[in-house]
């Protein structure tokens, strides 16, 4: 089956709010998939609960088979999380935010395979000794990026990663992602961006109040078709 | 990956400027602290011994003479600094460090520090234990208090949490890593201490001295970890980071101002003592029932003097084998040492129902406690100090009634002309005191001691409990 992400009935309220309404998704190896909508459409609720940062009213959510909240900590080891802003420490540069991510996930990299890391992720040579706080977005986004490839993981969970990205970033940032893909990786994207989840995803879905209420071939339909199809639904 | 974390705490808190100046700071207040106390504790110690060799050759050297006079000569006892009390001055500066004794005189301890310097020293003197007691917790609390909040609102402990780590475990990292940094400032302090201790002249090591220094380092590893734990835990409960360092600062003033002083007053409110004065006429009027070696018309001696009569069979007093004045003295020196005994045996447990106030409040400050604990190992708290008014006391009564058996036994009824040989105060053997051991020192503090221990318990398992159970990440 290979299916490495699964939600089954997932909801999750907050007080009166639904923030997540009977999300059932199931993401196989090596899959892209997309999931657009605006803010408060419960884009990020969905992914804090496969990080398990927050436990759900209702349903499961399944991380490699395991149901999430009966071991929030042990599944985190096939996970990487990359947020919109992907925070690091500022006062470490950005081999060492990288060796210590990396050690925190269980592997004890050389300087050389640090930087090999930092430098496929496209993080320029004489950036990676400097401290984290004097970078770009893009640039942490990065390193992000490096420690969630470094980390081996068989899943991305990715929250707005191309926000505030300069074009020629957000592109070497798809291309990576298909790369990953490539090499048996599956990614679960929240975003705003409609080309871009359009170039790179096989599945889109679209959320809206908590509800994922259409699931688009990525395949099928161009990013004008999927724009108009979005707007018609925020509109209803 | 507890040890990765607390690296990178570690790392990040040396590369903080605002924590390096406030740290440089502290490290600096250290090491004056024990410069300076080293160096007070050696003028002071100097002073004493040079004292009361001065004060035992006095002694020793005065003439043929009748022993009572010697009595009344009498001598003096210097309080020797405890080593250890260089880091922690405790009640020291505002106990007295000498005292006169003399025949049928209980006299207390005169010249404290406090008494002979200005006013300021009367609000806490610069030491290491009061910089490792008010000081460093400031800075552990400006080193811990967004030890989560930052992690939170900078969005890096999702970061940390999506490696595989758990709540709790970050929280033991970082317990571990701003333990790390204090030991970075603590460490050099105690370094130096140590090798003062070295350079003094008569320094010996010996099992007491090591085990006193070995509480009282754990007493203060303890009371920083009680600290560190707590302060994290307020981080880990607080939205932000802002609400965390008002909240620790809170916590500050409330241990470490507040409560001592509040502990201090409800003991002299409740446990009301006598002023000296009261208690030097209390002591005086109860000994006039005593005889008085020095009132012919004293009833008391009369009859006194009548039983031994009897006692001897004789007709008189001339006829008596021993000289009947010298016992007099003994009678009347037992007896108003029985009775200013008794009273200031009341007065100290006076003191020590205050004391316990403050020593109970441990259980809920843990300032109090590690107070307690230090000042017992360093021999500056209240016990040693009464331990030493004991013994100068003791050697007062004992030399006293040596030279009132000198006059009983080697002269004549009503002989005030012969003088009985200096030898014999030449070879009186000269107040030595020693303090007390470190089970007895540990005896007097085990409420401070437990309470010490019950708070680092109870912080302990209570954060790894609340952190571990966390649900807003």
């Amino acid at each position: 089956m290979d299916i490495v992400l699964a939600a089954a009935e997932l909801s999750k309220n907050y007080g009166d709010k639904h923030a997540l309404q009977s999300l059932n998704l199931e993401l196989r190896k090596g899959e892209i998939f997309s999931l657009l909508g605006p803010n408060g459409a419960g884009k990020s609720t969905t992914i804090n609960l496969f990080l398990g940062f927050i436990q759900p009213t209702s349903g499961a959510a399944y991380i490699n088979g395991t149901d999430v909240s009966k071991d929030p900590v042990g599944i985190k080891k096939h996970l990487a999380y990359i947020p919109e802003q992907v925070m690091l420490y500022q006062n470490l540069t950005g081999i060492e935010n990288l060796a210590l991510l990396s050690a925190l996930a269980g592997f004890d990299y050389s300087k050389e395979e640090l930087v090999n890391y930092l430098e496929q992720a496209g993080l320029q040579t004489d950036a990676i000794g400097k401290r984290v706080g004097s970078y770009s977005k893009g640039m942490r986004q990065k390193v992000g990026i490096a420690a969630a490839v470094a980390k081996n993981a068989k899943i991305l969970l990715l929250d707005e990663p191309t926000s505030g990205l300069d074009p020629k970033a957000s592109n070497e940032f798809s291309e990576l992602l298909i790369q990953l893909s490539g090499q048996g990786t599956a990614v679960f994207m929240a975003t705003h961006d409609i080309f871009r989840a359009r170039e790179v995803s096989s599945r889109i879905g679209i959320m809206k109040n908590g509800k994922l209420i259409d699931m688009l071939d990525g395949s099928r339909l161009n990013a004008g078709e999927i724009e108009q199809l979005y707007l018609d639904y925020m509109k209803n | 990956m507890i040890r990765t974390i607390a690296q990178k705490e570690f790392t990040t808190a040396l590369r903080d400027r605002r924590f390096l100046l406030l740290g440089s700071i502290i490290l600096l207040l250290l090491l004056t602290a024990a410069l300076t106390g080293f160096s007070s504790y050696q003028l002071i110690e100097g002073q004493q011994k040079a004292a009361q060799e001065s004060a035992n050759e006095s002694f020793h050297e005065q003439p043929d003479r009748h022993p009572h006079r010697v009595a009344h000569y009498g001598s003096y006892a210097f309080r020797p600094k405890p080593v250890l009390s260089f880091l922690d001055f405790g009640l020291d500066s505002f106990t007295g460090s000498m005292v006169y004794m003399e025949a049928h005189q209980q006299n207390s301890a005169n010249f404290s520090q406090a008494q002979q310097s200005g006013s300021l020293t009367r609000f806490g003197e610069m030491t290491v234990a009061f910089v490792m007691q008010w000081l460093i917790p400031i800075l552990i609390i400006f080193l811990c208090f967004n030890a989560f909040t930052q992690e939170r609102e900078e969005d890096t402990l999702k970061v940390l949490l999506s490696q595989g780590i758990s709540l709790k475990q970050i929280a033991t990292a970082k317990i571990a890593g701003y333990s790390k940094v204090l030991a970075v400032i603590v460490v050099p302090s105690i370094a130096l201490a140590a090798l003062f201790l070295f350079t003094l002249n008569n320094f010996s090591w010996n099992t007491d001295l090591i085990l006193r220094i070995i509480v009282f380092i754990i007493s203060y590893v303890l009371y920083f970890f009680i600290f560190i734990t707590g302060s994290v835990l307020i981080s880990a409960l607080s939205k932000h980071s802002r609400t965390a360092l008002i909240t620790l600062l809170g916590i500050w003033i409330f241990t470490c101002v507040l409560l001592p002083k509040a502990a201090a007053n409800l003991g002299d409110s409740l446990y009301a003592t006598p002023s000296k004065a009261e208690m030097d006429a209390e002591v005086h009027h109860e000994a006039k029932e005593g005889m008085n070696g020095h009132d012919p018309l004293d009833k008391r001696t009369a009859d006194f003097k009548k039983a031994l009569l009897l006692k001897y069979k004789v007709d008189s007093i001339s006829q008596l084998p021993v000289n009947v004045d010298g016992l007099v003295m003994a009678e009347g020196e037992a007896f108003s040492s029985k009775v200013y005994q008794q009273h200031f045996e009341e007065l100290v447990a006076t003191y020590r129902k205050q004391d316990q106030i403050a020593v109970w409040a441990g259980f809920i400050d843990p300032y109090l406690a590690v107070r307690n604990v230090s000042m017992g190992m360093a021999g500056s708290d209240f016990a040693h100090y009464v331990d030493f008014l004991n013994a100068a006391e003791k050697y007062r009564f004992a030399l006293a009634q040596f030279l009132n058996g000198q006059q009983a036994t080697k002269m004549h009824y009503k002989d005030k002309e012969t003088r009985l040989s200096k030898e014999i105060w030449e070879k009186y053997p000269d107040f030595n005191y020693e303090m007390p051991k470190i089970s007895w020192a540990l005896n007097n503090q085990v409420i401070a001691v437990t309470a010490l221990m019950f708070w680092t318990i109870l912080i302990y398992f209570l954060s790894i409990f609340l952190i571990g159970n966390l649900k807003n990440i």
